[in-house]
């Protein structure tokens, strides 16, 4: 085996794992804090990719720049979410929630097949064919901005919660939520910042990978499908798991393209995540729920 | 003789008489159609190349229909009924099941060989005339051909004008050949690499057969197939660049070739060309315009109109016209030819009523007025496909697609090795 390519495919891996981590932080925290499994999630990240569309080709801002205005889009829409529909489902049970978070990701599919047509796009950016060669091996500019930025959003959201009164707050309502409400917290807001934060992490995520991944409105379920995979590796709720998650997922697949047929990828993304279910249930980072 | 009036008769005369008045549609005479299910995958993944088929299709039923319809049969008008797939293959046979339970007569679809190879089952159960307008996978007619053969099935009702995977293989490598010998130059080294679907994995097995048994100057060194469709192919490539290619020849779908490409440019593969046996995602004006420079000079062997033809060039601009500005291509080509061939069937067809009447007169089908590029007439051989259709070599040039091989269908030369930036 060429160990140039070994490491060839442990940098492009873990590079690609940012992007995977930060897709998959954004549903975590949803399903953390409401306990609502949003199916939609593929989908709002390929929103927040067609704003960044819109944004470069429309107004020239490269997408680089325009994630976080990409990220406030995609909390408004969050936050609208939240409050006009998943609010009223937030009790009911898995089925109903399920079946609601599938017509949203249904209806977002479909207004971007009507809004911006079928065929792949990817947004031009300048920063997406710079390449850096470290001897051999090849380090993607792209890939290399977006782990950056996706450590940093992760480490920003991390503080968000930990050291400011609001993400208190949202940590209280997710532990206890009778305890935040007879404290007079109100649970509702709560829960619509948290998921508008959860989808503003999505947002960016698609903001930051238009210009390396290309994107169809179809695309999302995929998108969903893996954020998904890595939120269980890494243990529903946990921010650290699904950031360590996706780093994970991304090099067993790139691993798993060097060293087998690169079809056979996805069976080591899924061969980890049925191996970490049978030894650690709860995922790497997660808690048993009581 | 007197004609007493009885309850009986009474009865009978004012049903009929509210029949009639009540449900006069059915009675009167209507203008005549014939119906045929167009099923393509108009939305999901495949969407792009879908809708351009279904254009294709309604361009040529409009032509029909404007210049008197199906003549020999009374001026009968073809009327579509549209199917989507959704690019979920087993809706192939749900939409051909609801097209035909509205009264198609006929099946037409639907692009991709998984929704297609559903749709034969209804086909064959249910007895409608089906003629593929596009899918390349060699079993979709040849298992229905055996099963016919084996006495299993008594007709065939599944025709297809469409090179097979096999054909395109054949034909793929005998245009490398060609092109490298007209070249003057010797690659020894060629990398396959495939989008990992029903269609990538027979057209890649159908370019390793034709290879083997053309036994050329070079050598398939590196076979990767990747998932499709692909989230990332940096490891795809680098493995590629390990193989130390003279060739790339790649088979992708419009979204893994908008990820091929740039990657195979960012690391930086000195090689002589990427030359591909033939998919979607190289040619379309909307990944040209995606792709803009990554595309320029790569070939690729792909069913492409006959530009040479002068009709072909009104019926692109039609289509242009109609479509929002894209190209006549690969999928509205055909789908518009398939419709002209069902016309063509239609007028020499002994009755439009018995499907095994359609059949005879598939089976006898010698179509010589397609806008594609065929070897001969089309022509429906044992196992129910046009041997005579066959793909052009085309090359992307200017960010245009232009035919450049074989020699009488090029409308320019070819340039190859591709100039080293």
């Amino acid at each position: 085996m060429d160990l140039t390519l070994v490491l060839q495919g442990v940098v492009s891996g873990l590079l690609f794992g940012g992007v995977y981590s930060l897709m998959a932080v954004g549903l975590t925290l949803i399903f953390g804090v409401m306990r609502v499994v949003n199916f939609a999630h593929g989908d709002m990240m390929v929103w927040g990719m067609y704003l960044a569309y819109v944004l470069a080709t429309r107004a020239g801002i490269d997408p680089y720049a325009s994630f976080l205005v990409c990220a406030a889009a995609l909390f408004a829409l969050g936050f609208v979410v939240q409050r006009g529909l998943v609010d009223r489902i937030v009790d009911a049970p898995h089925e109903m929630q399920i079946l609601l978070m599938l017509g949203v990701a249904l209806v977002l599919e479909n207004v971007a097949l009507v809004a911006f047509g079928p065929e792949p796009t990817r947004v031009r950016s300048p920063l997406a064919s710079a390449t850096l060669w470290l001897g051999p091996v090849f380090v993607d500019v792209a890939r290399l901005v977006t782990f950056l930025v996706a450590v940093a959003l992760t480490t920003a959201l991390w503080a968000f919660l930990f050291r400011t009164d609001l993400g208190r707050t949202i940590r209280a309502a997710a532990d206890n939520t009778y305890g935040a409400l007879v404290v007079g917290t109100d649970v509702r807001r709560v829960y619509a910042v948290a998921f508008g934060v959860g989808a503003a992490c999505v947002g960016a995520a698609g903001a930051l990978v238009s210009p390396i991944l290309p994107f169809q409105p179809p695309t999302g379920l995929s998108l969903s499908v893996a954020s998904f995979n890595i939120v269980i590796i890494g243990g529903m709720g946990s921010l650290l798991g699904a950031f360590v998650g996706g780093l994970l997922v991304s090099l067993a697949e790139s691993l798993g393209a060097v060293f087998l047929k690169p079809s056979l990828k996805e069976l080591f993304s899924f061969s980890l995540l049925i191996v970490i279910l049978l030894i650690r249930p709860a995922g790497l980072f997660g808690r048993r729920s009581a | 003789m007197t004609h007493r009036l009885t309850r009986r008769t009474f009865l009978e005369t004012t049903a009929g008489g509210a029949a009639v008045l009540g449900f006069p549609l059915p009675l009167r005479a209507q203008p005549k159609t014939f119906k045929i299910g167009a099923i393509h995958p108009v939305t999901g993944a495949l969407a792009e190349p879908g809708q351009a088929c279904r254009l294709g299709a309604k361009m040529a039923v409009d032509a029909i229909n404007a210049a008197g319809g199906v003549k020999g049969k009374g001026g009968i008008k073809l009327e579509l009924l549209l199917g989507d797939t959704q690019t979920k293959p087993e809706n192939g046979r749900v939409e051909a099941e609801r097209v035909v339970t509205r009264g198609a007569q006929m099946l037409l679809g639907s692009f991709d060989s998984g929704s297609t190879n559903a749709m034969v089952s209804v086909a064959q159960q249910r007895r409608v005339p089906f003629l593929i307008d596009i899918a390349a996978a060699d079993p979709i007619t040849a298992n229905v051909a055996q099963s016919v053969k084996a006495g299993q099935q008594k007709v065939q009702y599944v025709y297809r004008n469409f090179p097979t995977g096999s054909s395109f293989g054949r034909k793929a490598v005998q245009y490398f050949i060609e092109i490298f010998k007209e070249a003057n130059v010797s690659p020894k080294r060629v990398v396959l690499m495939y989008c990992n679907d029903l269609f990538g994995q027979n057209q890649a097995h159908g370019f390793q057969a034709a290879h083997k048994t053309a036994n050329p100057s070079w050598d398939i060194v590196e076979v990767i197939p990747w998932p499709e469709p692909p989230t990332d192919l940096s490891t795809e490539v680098s493995k590629a660049k390990a193989a130390k290619p003279d060739i790339i020849a790649p088979i992708t779908r419009p979204a893994s070739a908008l990820l091929l490409f740039p990657e195979i440019r960012k690391q930086r593969i000195e090689m002589m060309g990427i030359v591909g046996p033939g998919s979607p995602g190289i040619y379309e004006s909307g990944q040209i315009v995606q792709l803009k420079e990554d595309l320029e000079y790569v070939l690729t062997s792909v069913p492409w109109a006959n530009f040479k033809n002068p009709k072909t060039a009104t019926a692109a601009e039609e289509f242009r016209r109609r479509s929002g500005g894209k190209t006549f291509d690969t999928n509205s080509g055909y789908s518009y030819d398939a419709v002209f061939v069902i016309a063509d069937i239609l007028e020499r067809a002994t009755a439009l009523d018995d499907p095994d009447a359609i059949v005879d007169a598939m089976k006898k089908t010698n179509y010589s007025s397609g806008l594609m590029q065929y070897g001969g007439p089309v022509a429906f051989n044992e196992l129910g496909d046009n041997a005579n259709a066959i793909p052009t070599m085309i090359q992307i040039l200017s960010q245009k697609p232009v035919a450049v091989w074989p020699k009488e269908a090029a409308l320019q030369k070819f340039v190859f090795p591709r100039p080293r930036a």
